[in-house]
């Protein structure tokens, strides 16, 4: 079996991610999947990236803009982000 | 000028980026690559109508392509020319220095004044001049006191990375080694003695205007992953702070941070800034992890569209570095005057918010989900000298010591056993205790005479059926009891008053309030042997016996005192009612004094930790039936 390679990007392991490691996977073209070093996470490419979409959850505000940070003793005011706008 | 974004964009060609070269695997010319990633920064500001500071390193000094290109731009847009000491590696520097070392502050001292003589030298040879600016990720007192004296013409410097600690040492996996927690998020000038600290007169002020590594999310950074959270827009895609819609990849949360960094203006007499500093790896064409350039590229272009747009509506200046350190030094004539941040959560749809505050004597944060608790405080009165680099005591560890950090070490919330650095109040009440930890708030910043307050939106504690409705206000002191006379010398002391206010009746019932402060120090996770450490209570109570030759007819206040010295026994001094009195901390390692001292306490008490434990408690405590508790915790200078 041939040595495991750096895929097409530099996928981090979706596990490690969470816990604040960036901990680069490597490929294995045998079984067609990636793997992380450092924890047990395998998984397919597809797989991957649905972790990478649950992990994106935390970020509440990730499609929002500030519309007004308001007085000091409240929260801020946000609006959905519109594509393109600034 | 004022609420207009001071805004410092910085670009640095590196022939040999430290980034690239591994990520490349040598399968490209990353010379060649580095250069165009260069040109493609500098054209996305020139052509949103920006100015630079290009900052030239060792490596690119070989290249007269580069020197050539840096002369048109600063000829042709105003840029500045600026030196580096980051990208120092390259063939030159390693076969010169015989070492694969590239961060400036972890040389010998020797070999620092030989490479920052070997840069200027060779600056000042491709250039015909000295640069007013120059930078690392990291600058110690004793490179910027050397650069200063040798080249008096530099009065700007990048000089650290805001809280990047252990955090990115674990986010590293461990093998990226800038220690360097505990310094201002804004603009400083240095003091000569350490260089996080900022000066506190024209005698301690190192010359410089220095300034950080990239504006980062005074939350988010502080909680969590130290590199996700910055004006650095491959930064914000590391921590996958985007999404993708028809029309591509969307950040607004870039654009939310530069806009609360403008916010601060309003804590700030009109005073906010952005720093942007992209090194040439993360915009390399083979991508960065999961982001293919053309993100990269699209990211670094939107962020500059956005500060064009910002200026182009009259609220935001760019400038050059050595153009902000005379803008920095107008706007701040006065070296006692705090820089502040009331930061709120622009990100995980919480409604949590800190207050950051830094001056000469101290930085700390109040988190206000916590009632206000203080959850990080770094004693820069104490300027901990502190030296970094091969042959001193922190070879790589340049982080400015805290007595409380309560990510590292714990806070309010342990596991079964023991206790975390955190400061707040407990309120006690027919044998049942709350924490003001747990309750969560909001507060209002007020300018004052004296320095600033932050005051809290009023909270409700429970406790065995009575409800106890209290308003905090914190004050941080800058002008008022800044100095204390100690064997006939003055010591500047960092000051904060704590004002807890019942603000309902209470009915004639009797609650305890009970200020604390549970400290430890160090600059990681884990706390060095506290044997050092003498703690101490004190009261002042009055002896009617005894005749006041001032005040005939009345009785002499007279101190009451008990220390101990720390060894893991979880003894307590307890001392009971005083016209006034506290608890302190004497802790040689940091060069530092803590006290924690009430306004006529019914109780001063101090208790050292235990081996599984390693802290120290300060507490003051008063029984009220309605007004007010006033506590004050100093910092002063031990040793």
């Amino acid at each position: 079996m041939a040595q495991s390679t750096k895929g097409k990007l530099n996928y981090r392991c979706p596990e490690c991610f969470k816990r604040d490691i960036d901990m680069d996977m490597f490929f294995d073209e045998a079984k067609n999947e990636y793997y992380c070093l450092r924890c047990c996470f395998h998984g397919s490419e597809d797989e991957v990236l649905k972790r990478y979409n649950i992990f994106k959850m935390k970020y509440g505000r990730l499609d929002e803009r500030v519309v007004d940070f308001g007085a000091d003793n409240e929260p801020p005011k946000f609006k959905k982000h519109e594509a393109g706008e600034q | 000028m004022e609420n207009k974004l001071a805004l410092n964009i910085i670009h640095r060609p590196e022939l040999s980026p430290e980034y690239a070269e591994r990520a490349l695997g040598g399968k490209r010319d990353v010379r060649d690559e580095s250069l165009d990633i260069f040109l493609f920064q500098q054209e996305s500001a020139h052509e949103c109508g920006l100015k630079t500071t290009i900052q030239i390193t060792y490596a690119s000094l070989f290249s007269d392509k580069i020197v050539e290109i840096a002369k048109e731009h600063h000829a042709q847009y105003g840029d500045e020319i600026g030196l580096s000491l980051l990208g120092l590696p390259c063939k030159q520097f390693k076969e010169k220095y015989k070492t694969e070392d590239f961060c400036i502050w972890m040389f010998d001292e020797e070999t620092k004044k030989q490479i920052v003589d070997d840069c200027f030298g060779l600056f000042y040879e491709k250039f015909g001049f000295y640069p007013e600016s120059t930078g690392s990720y990291f600058l110690d007192a004793f490179t910027i006191k050397y650069i200063k004296e040798k080249y008096p013409s530099v009065k700007c410097a990048v000089a650290t990375c805001w809280e990047e600690g252990p955090k990115a040492y674990h986010t590293c996996n461990n093998s990226w080694y800038t220690f360097m927690d505990g310094g201002p998020w804004n603009p400083w000038i240095p003091s000569k003695v350490n260089s996080h600290c900022p000066a506190s007169d024209a005698n301690d002020d190192s010359g410089i205007v220095a300034i950080p590594h990239l504006s980062r999310d005074l939350m988010a950074c502080f909680d969590g992953n130290g590199s996700n959270f910055g004006t650095h827009p491959q930064n914000v895609l590391r921590g996958m702070i985007y999404y993708e819609d028809e029309k591509g990849t969307e950040y607004p949360y870039l654009y939310n941070l530069i806009d609360q960094y403008r916010h601060l203006a309003k804590y700030n007499h009109g005073f906010c800034y952005n720093m942007v500093f992209v090194g040439p790896g993360w915009l390399n064409k083979a991508g960065r992890w999961e982001s293919p350039y053309e993100r990269l590229a699209k990211s670094y272009k939107d962020m500059m569209k956005y500060y064009g747009k910002l200026k182009q509506e009259g609220k935001c200046v760019d400038m050059t570095m050595s153009e902000l350190a005379d803008y920095y030094r107008e706007t701040h004539p006065d070296y006692r005057r705090a820089e502040c941040a009331l930061w709120k959560d622009i990100l995980y749809g919480s409604d949590k918010e800190y207050f950051w505050y830094a001056d000469p004597n101290m930085r700390c944060c109040l988190d206000f989900n916590q009632g206000g608790a203080m959850i990080d405080l770094r004693p820069y009165v104490a300027r901990v000298e502190q030296k970094t680099g091969i042959g001193t005591d922190n070879v790589y560890d340049a982080s400015y010591p805290y007595l409380i950090q309560a990510n590292y070490r714990a806070g309010y919330f342990t596991h079964y056993a023991g206790a975390g650095t955190v400061a707040s109040c407990k309120i006690h009440y027919k044998g049942q205790t709350v924490d003001l930890c747990l309750t969560r708030t909001m507060a209002t910043f007020q300018n004052e005479v004296n320095g600033v307050s932050v005051i809290t939106n009023p909270v409700t504690v429970k406790i065995a059926g009575l409800e106890i409705v209290i308003r905090t206000t914190f004050m941080f002191e800058m002008y008022v009891s800044t100095l204390s006379l100690k064997n006939g010398e003055t010591h500047p002391v960092g000051t904060l008053r704590i004002t807890r206010e019942i603000l309902n009746d209470l009915h004639g019932e009797e609650v305890e309030i009970e200020e604390y402060f549970t400290g430890g120090f160090g600059t990681t996770e884990y706390q060095p042997d506290m044997t050092g450490v003498t703690l101490g209570a004190y009261r002042f109570v009055c002896d009617d016996n005894a005749e006041n030759p001032l005040f005939p007819g009345h009785g002499v206040e007279k101190k009451e005192q008990s220390e101990l010295q720390f060894s893991y026994k979880n003894r307590k001094i307890e001392l009971g009612a005083g016209s006034s009195g506290g608890a302190y901390a004497r802790i040689p390692d940091v060069n530092t004094e803590i006290t924690l001292n009430g306004d006529e306490p019914d109780s001063c008490s101090v208790e050292e930790g235990i081996a599984f434990s390693p802290v120290y408690h300060l507490r003051v405590s008063k029984k009220l039936k309605g007004g007010e508790f006033r506590s004050w915790l100093s910092l002063r200078k031990a040793n």
